[in-house]
């Protein structure tokens, strides 16, 4: 280990200042775009800062975390983002291990499915969010069909009944995006050498044990990097509860997110500050997810 | 997307040491943020000292503070006008609408009075979805146009940010003679004029004739006969036992915009509330929670529990086609439904919830920004398109009550026994049919509030609990902003 530092360190040296020129255009787009608004909302925070009024800006100290955290829709909206990462973290993952394990079968078709189940990722989710609306009315599609399946006993309002406007949302979320962790899960499995599989086979392992002790230990690295990516991703649901339902939030705020508490806050009430200190909130909870899951990485 | 993949690791052989190069930078990334955070809460300390002997302390903003209109304390105050039209000059106007109404109007004016004076100008045709966001967006970045069109109620939180100017200046004796009063009681902020409107709307039910005799339903001819809720309450029950299963339609489809307040606010303000306490505008409570307004929206929260609503209809053809028998909604809706029935078009008011029936009144209208280049040659065109010939065109083009009295006198459809006679006896007896929306800064979070509680109490929510929570959420905006003291 020592002598391999000591052999690296003359290459470092030189390698410094092409490394830093390359990393250059990435490291001032993340300043400009993600850490310098950062640190302004962290500033504005502490303000009562309007979007628009004409009366002076004044530093309220904490205020505003104050108000937020004493706030009832503060925790319904986390409550809420938290039930749907804890349905879709683990449905969208093993949906998107199934659809890959499908479309990675060497069957006729299979570039036709592939291109299926990715087809959604390609359209902004603003958009899908219109389409769903229209085949989940009451008398849309879905409920047709539901109708005709189950005899007229189901057929829910989806979007106005407070009971099921979470489940259209998680359904939804998961048509949208499934096809973003298949793609990424049907690249690990083509990496899993074929040879394992034909070692196991002569070993008289049947296909689940295949897939137990073959496929899922081949492909961990990538099965959380999915689960890490769905998790963050799933924190920031805002387009479909914001475009679904009657109101943005969902009939009594049954799908109310921190972000739309965010825009709500900051844009249509125009309360800049208090949206700012949500936005702070929200980033010291997902940070600390994000810790928190790190512990469970796998090691080489 | 694409940054936070960099943050994830994919695994490898130095991933112990990786991660805990990240968690010392992450550490002291949290020392900084906490750093910061107590210098903060360290310049708050000063700040309260310093509220407390009263001084106000103001946060420098650079550019920001210095072009807002309300620091400059005079020297910088918005050109009025002064009867010129200084030069050659461009003039920017958003609009919510490209119809051919407006971008004819424009082109009248560039190439008629426009050309005359030397004034162009400018249509940035923005769309109704969304339009808010846009100029709300444009005036916090101080780039709004010197021609602003826009919905009534948003311009007195604009006229009291001082983004828009009074017209005072620039009219002319008598000018405003033949608008009709309602147009000036919208326009007018703290007793000052800032806008005109080329029409105002109207409100009420549009329902077939025939169909509501087949159940017996009387029809009102005015407003002061309108139906009794108990009555309406019938006719819709013997509607949908006669086979229309949803038989009122009220436009749910338009969404969380202005149409809620506008179509349904009447409901309260018909049982005897109202949306805020118009005595000072600081508080709705009793107001928009009071036990009448409870109970009809209580009432009216049945109609949609029992069906009797339609919820689902995702355009206009429900009524169209005879899925819906009454169309709750405004004037825009006439000529095609006019297309539709002919003759057997009727307009009826909203129902009394006890108080007496009442309707939504204004509209778009014409205002002129603080920064506009040359404020005469804004009022030019402003006084162009409020002028008969254009009133004409745009009030026509939007199926609404032209703004001039005289250009009202020529259309028979608007004099008595006329199809929408309504709407302008409605106006006429304004306050106390049509209600003007509140003049008040605080109106755009009255009504993102009471839009959302008319969407809870649809979906069955407690209707006091949630007119209650309303009423807290208007509060919380107006103390907010310190009650929105007038400049």
């Amino acid at each position: 280990m020592a002598v391999s530092q000591q052999d690296l360190a003359p290459k470092r040296k030189r390698a410094v200042s092409p490394g830093l020129a390359f990393s250059l255009p990435a490291v001032s787009m993340l300043l400009v775009f993600m850490v310098a608004p950062f640190v302004f909302a962290t500033i504005l925070s502490f303000t009562n800062k309007k979007l628009l009024s004409p009366l002076p800006t004044r530093w309220v100290g904490f205020d505003n975390y104050r108000e937020v955290l004493g706030d009832g829709d503060f925790w319904g909206a986390l409550k809420n983002n938290f039930v749907f990462s804890a349905v879709t973290v683990p449905v969208q993952t093993a949906l998107a291990l199934l659809l890959a394990s499908l479309v990675n079968q060497k069957l006729k078709g299979s570039v036709f499915f592939r291109t299926v189940y990715f087809l959604p990722i390609t359209f902004s989710l603003s958009a899908a969010s219109i389409i769903w609306l229209v085949l989940l009315n009451p008398s849309g599609m879905l409920n047709t069909f539901l109708e005709t399946v189950t005899f007229g006993s189901f057929s829910p309002d989806w979007l106005n009944n407070p009971k099921y406007t979470m489940a259209a949302v998680i359904l939804v979320s998961l048509w949208a995006s499934v096809g973003f962790q298949m793609v990424i899960l049907l690249a690990a499995l083509q990496d899993v050498p074929q040879t394992l599989y034909e070692a196991a086979s002569i070993d008289g392992a049947t296909a689940w044990e295949r897939f137990r002790n073959v496929t899922v230990p081949g492909i961990r690295n990538q099965l959380f990097f999915v689960v890490t990516i769905t998790i963050i991703l799933s924190f920031r649901l805002f387009d479909q509860v914001w475009i679904m339902p009657p109101k943005p939030g969902g009939p009594l705020d049954a799908t109310n997110t921190i972000m739309v508490e965010l825009v709500n806050t900051g844009f249509k009430s125009g309360q800049i500050g208090k949206g700012s200190s949500i936005a702070v909130l929200f980033f010291l909870i997902v940070l600390f997810l994000t810790i928190f899951q790190r512990r469970f990485e796998p090691e080489e | 997307m694409f940054g936070q993949w960099e943050n994830v690791p994919l695994g490898g052989t130095k991933q112990k040491e990786k991660v805990q190069m990240r968690l010392s930078r992450m550490k002291s990334l949290l020392a900084l943020l906490f750093a910061f955070t107590l210098v903060a809460a360290a310049c708050a300390g000063d700040e309260a000292a310093e509220s407390s002997d009263g001084g106000t302390s103001e946060i420098s903003e650079g550019a920001a503070a210095e072009e807002d209109p309300s620091d400059g304390g005079g020297e910088d105050a918005a050109r009025t006008c002064d009867g010129e039209v200084e030069g050659p000059v461009t003039l920017t106007l958003t609009s919510h609408s490209s119809g051919d109404a407006y971008t004819g109007a424009v082109s009248a004016f560039n190439a008629g009075p426009g050309s005359e004076l030397g004034v162009t100008v400018e249509l940035i045709d923005l769309g109704e979805a969304g339009y808010e966001d846009f100029i709300t967006a444009a005036a916090a970045s101080n780039d709004l146009p010197d021609i602003i069109d826009m919905d009534g109620p948003f311009l007195y939180n604009f006229a009291w940010n001082k983004f828009v100017q009074p017209l005072g200046n620039c009219i002319s004796d008598g000018a405003l003679d033949d608008f009709l009063p309602s147009i000036i009681t919208q326009g007018t902020y703290n007793n000052e004029l800032y806008s005109l409107g080329s029409f105002d709307s109207g409100m009420g039910i549009w329902a077939k004739r025939s169909v509501l005799e087949s159940v017996g339903a009387r029809i009102p001819e005015s407003s002061g006969d309108a139906w009794s809720v108990d009555e309406f309450d019938q006719i819709l029950r013997d509607l949908e036992a006669s086979g229309i299963s949803a038989p009122l339609d009220i436009k749910w489809w338009y969404g969380a915009g202005e149409w809620r307040p506008y179509g349904f606010a009447p409901i309260v303000q018909s049982a005897g509330g109202d949306i805020i306490n118009r005595s000072d505008f600081q508080s709705a409570a009793g107001a928009l929670n009071s036990a009448e307004a409870v109970e009809a929206m209580t009432t009216f929260q049945t109609w949609a529990t029992d069906g009797l609503i339609d919820l689902d209809a995702v355009d206009d053809t429900n009524f169209v086609e005879g899925d819906a028998a009454m169309s709750w909604v405004g004037h825009w809706m006439y000529a095609p439904y006019k297309e539709a029935f002919g003759d057997d078009l009727v307009l009826v008011p909203l129902p009394d919830f006890g108080k007496g029936s009442k309707a939504g009144m204004g509209s778009w209208n014409w205002a002129m920004s603080s920064s506009a280049a040359d404020p005469d040659a804004v009022w030019a065109f402003i006084e162009f398109v409020t002028s008969p010939e254009q009133v004409k065109i745009i009030a026509e083009s939007e199926g609404a009550v032209p703004s001039l009295k005289s250009v009202l006198a020529e259309d028979p459809t608007f004099q008595p026994g006329g199809d929408r006679y309504l709407y302008v006896q409605n106006l006429e007896a304004a306050p106390d049919i049509a209600v003007p929306r509140p003049a008040t800064p605080a109106y755009g979070a009255i009504r993102n509030a009471f839009s959302d509680a008319l969407a809870d109490i649809i979906a069955g929510a407690d209707v006091q609990e949630t007119l209650d929570s309303a009423v807290e959420e208007i509060d919380a905006d107006i103390a907010a902003n310190e009650g929105y003291p007038a400049g």
